[in-house]
């Protein structure tokens, strides 16, 4: 799963509420149109989105399908968050030992 | 595992520095190692990055053009221990995750331990409120580190 694609997805202030939601624990496409200004088939395509960027999976609980979070989608994003601060504390690191072999 | 929710980022480093000199470099000389150059709203038109040193300081980028953005405000200022702020940017502040870095004496240099969170509200609450949004503008390809 690509980082681009994940954050693609969630470029969308209710994909975004939908993430926040299934954070909570799993629902059903029902479920999230109540909770959200949008028509059913509007959060079906949402979902769609999301399960496209490894965010959301589908799973059957009984006769019901619900949505819950799903690995591919939330590791790729937290890689590349990782990334970014490892970049960034990297940097901080390099310089403090600069500074360590040549006290100003 | 499957996930049930976005845990904090938590990153550890350790610096040969004392505990009030790494806190310095970190927050007031920040420009002196931020990379810029890749993680800014400016990219190669971002100039340098102040951060305040008060609580309700906003950390802000200048750019080229004299224009400046803002990446959050200090929500804790405790010298030389910690600093924490909120952090969105290239996006609203409605929109802020949050950033808390410590800083601990370790055999005289500094362990620097910093915790990103906030990705997601939990509950109804604060997150049912109108307009509310969380922070995922920080990864939408407005401050990304590999374009």
């Amino acid at each position: 799963m690509e980082a681009y694609q994940v954050l693609n997805a969630l470029g969308d202030p209710t994909r975004r509420r939908i993430i926040e939601l299934l954070g909570d624990r799993p629902h059903a496409v029902g479920e999230l149109a109540e909770r959200l200004p949008v028509s059913r088939p509007a959060v079906s395509q949402h979902l769609r989105v999301l399960a496209e960027s490894g965010l959301v999976a589908r799973e059957s609980v009984g006769t019901r399908n619900v949505y819950r979070l799903d690995d591919p989608g939330v590791d790729a994003l937290r890689s590349w968050l990782d990334g970014f601060w490892t970049t960034a504390l990297t940097r901080f690191a390099g310089q403090a030992e600069q500074e360590s072999r040549s006290p100003s | 595992m499957k996930h049930t929710s976005i845990d904090a980022i938590v990153k550890t480093v350790r610096v040969p520095l004392p505990q009030s000199e790494a806190f310095a470099l970190f927050t007031a000389r920040m420009s002196s190692w931020w990379p810029l150059d890749t993680h800014s709203v400016g990219k190669a038109d971002a100039v340098d990055v102040a951060f305040p040193a008060q609580v309700g300081g906003e950390i802000v980028e200048r750019l080229r053009d004299g224009g400046s953005s803002v990446w959050g405000t200090v929500t804790r200022w405790d010298p030389p221990a910690g600093v924490a702020f909120t952090w969105h940017p290239g996006g609203s502040p409605d929109e802020a995750t949050s950033v808390d870095v410590g800083f601990e004496p370790d055999d005289g240099g500094t362990v620097v331990r910093l915790t990103h969170d906030g990705w997601v509200r939990r509950g109804d609450g604060d997150a049912a409120r109108p307009g509310y949004d969380t922070g995922w503008d920080l990864v939408l390809g407005r401050f990304t580190a590999a374009a």
